[in-house]
């Protein structure tokens, strides 16, 4: 009696523990995709998240329950997790509670490539959201198939000028002169470093002007016992984790790219490969470590540091134990290179124009000065409009928080990717997988990157003619 | 003899007075087609769920294998057996089958010899057995992805259980998930850990259905242990082991979350098997025509293994 009650005990506890387990480790980086609560239930409950935004012109909640009827139902589909998450959703409840013509539900989708996935799907069976959050690998696949409204003439009718938009962001999205793609968790790569390893080191606190003067550092960084590494200088990245995002402005400060605008294949050149091959003698020599979870072994000092998006600023400040300090990219032979990353919303085309016209106003009201400022504020993605990083709130913001601001000083910086990552299908993929055959395989960058530059050309070749039929 | 056929015929001319053969023959068919008609009636359902989802797709399956599509153009690009010709001059697709093989041999392998060996062991009289039995086969009611973010952490050579463990050693772990080599072992090592109790459970109910004068016949002709176990328990568990190679074959064929959850194919393409690289393809790279040609392949593969193991089976196996 008693075995048989333990062992079917024992099997249903299992059971338990691992959907308690699976449940735990979703919350970690999803969080749970509740829809923006019916208007009903809103007035009463105000998000953590508001309640400690900081210090922007928040709009009251309506006390009264407002009647739903009337208003245009928006659906939207997003892809934030863990602290962007939540900022996303208390974003999306702002703008519920800020009017009374529209009620935006917000799903959350997974990452940008899930986002990406279902979006085809639901393409196929009809069942499409009305606006989306597209990153900045995706939204041009979008484009080509002529999915996605041309949105001037709705900028035009709400009165918003665009060129308040910072301009490299803006652009980005722009296809002969129409604006498909608006600007929304606009990035760029940051260096981040450590700042209590910095100290123990005796090194100055500021990043490394140059990659040269890192390595020289990295002697410093690197812990070693009994001949095994316990911290590494630096780290890179996984392809999922957008290894060929980061790698993109090193290609750049050694003088080489990716491609040119036109889908010709650069990577296999000289400048490219001996950027390559800076990243073979850095994992060789010991100073870094290829990581499958990089910003977890930045947090838990693994690393000393390392590249990754300020989209991630606000989660690392979070949770991570010690000063953390930002910088802009180190040179490299060639100076300077950063690039801009992220995501922005779109709206899908064959909608009716009521909604459509409603979803502009969720893409009005999230990049709106006030907006931007409250994001950029909450998750480290830079602020969108111009007039809102003049404004003396973010100057101020800026001042008390330096950190943000190095993401600021440095757009004007940076330049459009190039086309082989983000307009290539799967391109982030195909160059991410070379750089690890070089950063965990060890594999001399020249092979891998000849072998990367023939199925870029590859797999160009329908994107090109794609391209020719939209554009002409 | 011949009287009692005499009254089997007045019986029946009695008994049937007014029917003509032509009667006789109607009523036969309509017997029929209401036994057919009942056929399809029960049938159909499960046929046509079949023909929708099963069936159907396999045709457009074949049919997206000539064609270049981004499953989201109006328009397809009919290119022949260009997605054919692709995938066999391709390294990477090579590197994926060779991936294939060895986790499907390693993970069915492993399984299935573990398998054995455990119960073996569980067959044992022996205090708390049917706890140990319970823990043996746990893992195996483990949804996949709570299993491989499990062991994620338990491999992480930094903060994970083996790191620890290494660091008592006196050295660092390798970082089993991201290594070139190392993770294809550690995926089939996991794989295994996680269905190796089902193979457990199914030995063991072969084990104990092994009728118990085979190995008294055996005594008495003086075999020992293990001789007892080459000529009696390894023959008697044929059907057993052919069952199991065919459930496991299929399912590592299929294996798709722990992976997914472990590596995600990586690092480059080391753990990527045929149906991680389909999904891959398909629904990352936006490929339906490339993905649709390795289905094509997926399908006349598990086709052959299936043919293969059910001639094997027809041949080697004794069902006495």
């Amino acid at each position: 009696m008693t075995r048989s009650l333990t062992r079917r005990r024992f099997v249903l506890a299992l059971g338990g523990l691992s959907g308690a387990a699976l449940l735990a480790a979703c919350g970690q980086s999803e969080p749970t995709p509740t829809a923006a609560p019916a208007s009903g239930s809103t007035a009463a409950s105000p998000t953590v998240a508001l309640a400690s935004g900081t210090g922007t012109t928040s709009p009251t909640a309506p006390a009264v329950v407002q009647n739903t009827g009337s208003k245009v139902k928006v659906l939207y589909w997003g892809s934030y997790s863990g602290t962007l998450g939540e900022a996303e959703q208390a974003l999306v409840q702002r703008f519920n509670e800020s009017q009374n013509e529209v009620e935006l539900e917000y799903q959350y989708q997974g990452s940008y490539e899930e986002t990406a996935q279902k979006l085809t799907q639901a393409l196929a069976a009809g069942t499409t959201p009305d606006v989306v959050l597209l990153s900045d690998v995706w939204w041009f696949k979008f484009y080509l198939n002529d999915i996605l409204l041309p949105l001037n003439d709705l900028f035009a009718a709400n009165g918003i000028d665009t060129s308040d938009y910072v301009d490299p962001l803006i652009e980005e999205g722009t296809r002969q002169g129409t604006v498909y793609w608006v600007p929304f968790a606009r990035s760029t790569p940051l260096f981040y470093y450590n700042k209590q390893i910095w100290q123990e080191a005796g090194l100055p606190d500021r990043g490394p002007a140059t990659w040269d003067e890192f390595v020289e550092w990295s002697g410093q960084l690197v812990k070693r016992e009994g001949g095994n590494t316990t911290r590494y200088a630096f780290g890179h990245p996984s392809a999922a984790s957008y290894i060929a995002w980061l790698f993109q402005p090193v290609c750049w400060q050694w003088g080489g790219r990716y491609s040119d605008p036109d889908f010709t294949i650069r990577i296999q050149e000289e400048p490219a490969v001996e950027a390559g091959r800076f990243y073979l003698a850095s994992v060789r020599d010991g100073m870094a470590v290829p990581s499958q979870d990089l910003v977890a072994d930045f947090v838990n000092g693994a690393v000393a540091a390392m590249m990754a998006s300020t989209g991630s600023l606000g989660g690392i400040l979070r949770s991570a134990s010690f000063p953390v300090g930002t910088a802009f990219l180190p040179e490299g032979p060639a100076g300077f290179g950063c690039c801009t990353g992220g995501a922005g919303l779109a709206i899908l085309k064959n909608k009716p124009q009521e909604v459509q016209e409603a979803a502009f106003r969720w893409i009005a009201f999230a990049t709106s000065p006030e907006s931007t400022m409250w994001w950029s504020q909450n998750t480290g993605y830079m602020p969108v409009r111009k007039s809102a990083i003049a404004s003396a709130e973010m100057q101020r913001y800026f001042e008390e928080n330096p950190n943000f601001k190095t993401a600021v000083d440095q757009l004007p910086k940076t330049r459009p990717q190039d086309a082989a990552r983000v307009w290539i299908p799967n391109g982030d993929q195909i160059i991410g997988k070379g750089l690890e055959r070089v950063t965990v395989q060890q594999e001399d960058p020249a092979t891998v990157f000849a072998d990367v530059a023939q199925t870029l050309e590859r797999e160009a070749r329908p994107v090109v003619e794609q391209l020719k039929r939209r554009e002409g | 003899m011949e009287r009692s056929l005499k009254v089997l015929e007045q019986q029946r001319t009695v008994a049937t007075p007014v029917r003509s053969d032509e009667q006789a023959a109607a009523s036969r068919l309509r017997r029929i087609l209401g036994e057919r008609l009942l056929f399809v009636l029960f049938v159909a359902p499960n046929l046509l769920l079949l023909a929708v989802f099963t069936y159907w797709p396999l045709v457009v399956n074949v049919y997206l294998s000539f064609q270049q599509w981004d499953l989201i153009s109006p328009v397809k690009v009919f290119v022949g057996l260009e997605n054919y010709r692709f995938l066999l001059g391709d390294r990477d697709f090579h590197e994926v089958l060779r991936n294939t093989v060895v986790y499907t041999a390693g993970t069915v392998g492993g399984t299935l010899v573990l398998g054995l060996l455990f119960a073996l062991l569980l067959d044992q009289r022996l205090r708390g057995i049917a706890l140990a039995r319970s823990v043996v086969f746990a893992p195996y009611v483990l949804s996949g992805a709570a299993v491989g973010i499990f062991w994620v952490n338990m491999l992480n050579p930094r903060f994970g259980v083996v790191g620890q463990v290494a660091s008592w050693l006196g050295t660092v772990s390798p970082d089993w998930l991201n290594h070139p080599r190392l993770a294809m072992v550690a995926v089939i090592l996991v794989s295994i850990w996680k269905t190796v109790g089902f193979a457990t459970i199914v030995y063991l109910a072969g084990l104990q259905r092994i009728p118990q004068e085979l190995y008294e016949a055996a005594m008495v002709d003086g075999a020992g242990a293990l001789a007892r176990f080459r000529a009696v328990t390894l023959p008697q568990l044929g059907p057993t082991t052919l069952f199991l190679v065919v459930v496991s074959t299929i399912a590592s064929f299929q294996a798709f979350d722990l992976i997914k959850v472990l590596t995600n194919g990586g690092p480059v393409n080391a753990t990527t098997t045929l149906l991680f690289y389909i999904w891959e393809q398909g629904f990352v790279a936006f490929n339906a025509g490339r993905a649709a040609a390795a289905s094509v392949f997926l399908f006349v593969i598990l086709a052959i293994i299936s043919l293969l193991q059910v001639r094997i089976g027809e041949r080697r196996v004794s069902y006495d």
